[in-house]
């Protein structure tokens, strides 16, 4: 026990001495989730929440122009531009605009759209209205061809967001369309016996959706949002970045001889290990630990949503002592493994960052493709996020993240186990 | 009774083309402060590895203090010997007193009895005032006699040091090979290398000449000296065995 507590205070006080060292240790990874839960929000929010300026032209001045370019301003979702620089967009102006990236959708009512729309309302009306033995006497055009709003898109813009806005506008164009064929309907019905005074309402959605909690979250869409995902995914990253410290450590305690001096003195070195393990377990638990308040505290200032934690503190505890646990071994791994700190620095570092990847902290898993899902699942990073995720988001407790811990734990043992074997293995 | 005996010792290291060690056989007796010398590459250091238990030799016995050298007694062996190696092998942002409440920690050592013990020895290596001070900090000469306290915290019947004296100055010098013949007084065997042969003749009763892996002659000084006429001191002994050809 002495040994094992004289080296977790030599470790304090040596990480006391490396001021710079201490202060970066905490304070990089509070920058490195401020930045990237607010450069990540943006992907994370649903597109009706972002508002874009859109290019309309309306070549139509009817009641089709009129409801698009309204519905589409009421949504909140864009900013409707009919002009530019004082003047009236054109068809042409528009298509340059959109196609120098200026504008990212532009979309053309075309002429006589709203009557194609009438029209068309009126011969589903009269066709009823036959049906039904009443006199059918809305006027309906001749016209044979088909009109089509053109929407045209910025050349970088992405599949997804030109999907959503086809949906969106596909939307609106129902909307109308429905709405004028409910105007007809009206207008035919009230032209029979019904007095002019009766208010007529027809409402068309009887069977509306609403979102319900699959488990006992309160919170059905905090998954949804960047903190929720950035604040432990990136946490989790940071504490796996101990591997630097510690694989540099390792290296300097053999470089200057400390290490040897160590391993002459009678006793056993696991438990100098373990003193030096319990310590880097500590420091990546106040890590997270900080992180956390950051996620709670910080980047709501930022005008981020606060960090929903779970109601199992004993199961965040475990995990983040795992979480640490797995990261101190990779780190003992990489000191033990490399021979000069530049190996380790790079090793350690580019490893890290592919384990992250893979590992469902840039992007989540569900949305890689199947083989990489595989192989991400994998990644110690994963299962620490999973653990996170089941505590925070599924509000689980600690029952439920024993499968996840259980890998941290033994993807450790073994770390060590092979660090050992290198180690027997240089002393032969 | 001696305190080091070595009996045909072998050690190729992996991937070397030459062994390291070649029946290497010697024994030194108990209390002697014995030179173990040899020019570059003679096997010293792996020598004084497989001594204190870091390498594993390939065939051969060592005992210490007539323990074998093996799994079962490595522990009491540890206990019995205290090593300076040729690396100072302090954590260099400690100060010399944390260091030495650590490495005394990791030997059992703890309490007052451990203060006491580290302000003695800090008070003969003339390092009472600088104990506060970070080991990096340190002169070359301030380092030596630290590394030299981190290894005899504990007591040991048997110090080995590795060129305890390279690149010190003169006074510091004096006073750690002092030390030395002090500590030896009070049944402290010393064995102790050094490319100083002029230090080695002053202070050593015994030397050991190795070179190639194998032992070329041991005795006394005086001995060695007398035995060949035409060497006036050691260093020329030195010569005469070694050859005056470089080594890497």
């Amino acid at each position: 026990m002495l040994r094992l507590l004289a080296t977790i205070k030599k470790e304090w006080l040596l990480l006391l001495r490396d001021r710079t060292g201490i202060t970066l240790l905490f304070a990089m990874p509070v920058m490195l989730i401020t930045v990237m839960a607010l450069i990540e929000d943006a992907p994370f929010r649903d597109y009706q929440e972002v508002k874009f300026d859109i290019l309309t032209v309306d070549n139509d001045h009817g009641r089709l122009g009129r409801y698009i370019q309204e519905g589409l301003q009421s949504s909140g979702q864009f900013n409707i531009v009919d002009s530019v620089k004082g003047q009236p967009v054109t068809e042409q102006a528009a298509k340059e605009l959109v196609n120098a990236g200026e504008y990212k959708i532009c979309i053309i009512i075309p002429q006589g759209a709203t009557g194609a729309i009438v029209s068309n309302a009126n011969k589903i009306v009269n066709d009823i209205s036959r049906r039904m033995g009443m006199s059918a006497s809305l006027p309906v055009s001749t016209r044979k061809d088909s009109l089509n709003v053109s929407v045209y898109f910025d050349p970088a813009a992405k599949k997804a967001f030109k999907g959503a806005i086809h949906q969106a506008l596909d939307n609106f164009l129902t909307q109308v369309e429905t709405g004028l064929l409910m105007d007809r309907i009206k207008l035919q019905l009230k032209k029979g016996d019904i007095p002019e005074t009766d208010t007529m309402m027809i409402q068309l959605k009887a069977v509306g959706l609403k979102e319900q909690f699959a488990g006992e979250s309160k919170q059905v869409d905090v998954i949804s949002n960047s903190v929720q995902h950035n604040v432990p995914a990136w946490s989790i990253f940071a504490m796996f970045f101990i591997v630097i410290p510690i694989a540099g450590n390792m290296i300097r305690e053999r470089e200057d001889g400390s290490l040897l001096r160590m391993k002459l003195i009678p006793g056993s070195y696991l438990a100098i290990l373990a003193g030096k393990m319990l310590f880097f377990v500590g420091i990546c638990v106040v890590q997270f630990y900080l992180m956390i308040l950051v996620g709670i505290y910080l980047l709501p200032l930022f005008g981020l949503p606060k960090l929903m934690l779970g109601n199992s503190h004993a199961a965040t505890f475990i995990v983040a002592a795992c979480i640490g646990l797995a990261s101190t071994a990779y780190g003992i791994l990489v000191g033990t493994l490399f021979k000069t700190p530049n190996q380790a620095l790079n090793f350690g570092a580019i490893s890290i960052v592919i384990l992250s990847a893979i590992g469902g902290i840039w992007i989540p898993l569900e949305i890689m493709p199947p083989n990489m899902q595989f192989i991400g699942h994998l990644s110690p990073l994963s299962w620490g996020l999973s653990a996170i995720n089941n505590i925070y988001l599924r509000n689980m407790g600690v029952m439920h993240i024993l499968a996840d811990v259980s890998k941290l734990v033994i993807c450790a043992a073994g770390m060590l186990c092979i660090a050992a074997a290198i180690e027997k293995r240089r002393m032969s | 009774m001696t305190s080091i005996a070595v009996h045909g010792l072998h050690k190729t290291y992996k991937g070397a083309l030459e062994p390291s060690l070649k029946d290497l056989s010697f024994s030194f007796q108990k209390n002697a402060i014995v030179g173990l010398l040899g020019p570059n590459g003679a096997g010293k250091t792996t020598t004084i590895s497989i001594l204190c238990g870091l390498v594993k030799a390939d065939s051969g016995q060592v005992n210490i203090f007539d323990f074998p050298q093996d799994a079962a007694h490595r522990e009491t062996i540890k206990r019995l010997v205290g090593i300076v190696p040729q690396q100072i092998a302090l954590f260099p942002e400690l100060t010399a007193i944390e260091n030495l409440v650590y490495f005394g920690n990791l030997y059992g050592l703890k309490g007052k009895g451990l203060r006491t013990r580290i302000d003695e020895y800090l008070q003969i290596f003339g390092l009472e005032k600088n104990g506060n001070k970070e080991v990096r900090r340190f002169s070359g000469g301030m380092k030596r006699r630290t590394n030299i306290i981190a290894a005899i915290l504990h007591q040991p019947k048997l110090l080995i040091l590795d060129e305890p004296t390279a690149g010190v100055d003169v006074q510091s010098r004096g006073m750690i090979l002092q030390f030395l013949r002090e500590y030896n007084k009070q049944g402290v065997s010393i064995v102790y290398t050094s490319h100083l042969l002029e230090e080695a003749q002053t202070i050593c009763s015994e030397v050991a000449i190795i070179d190639e892996g194998r032992l070329i002659v041991q005795g006394s000084p005086s001995d060695l000296i007398e035995k060949h006429s035409a060497c006036g001191n050691l260093e020329d002994v030195f010569l005469h065995y070694t050859g005056h050809a470089v080594r890497d």
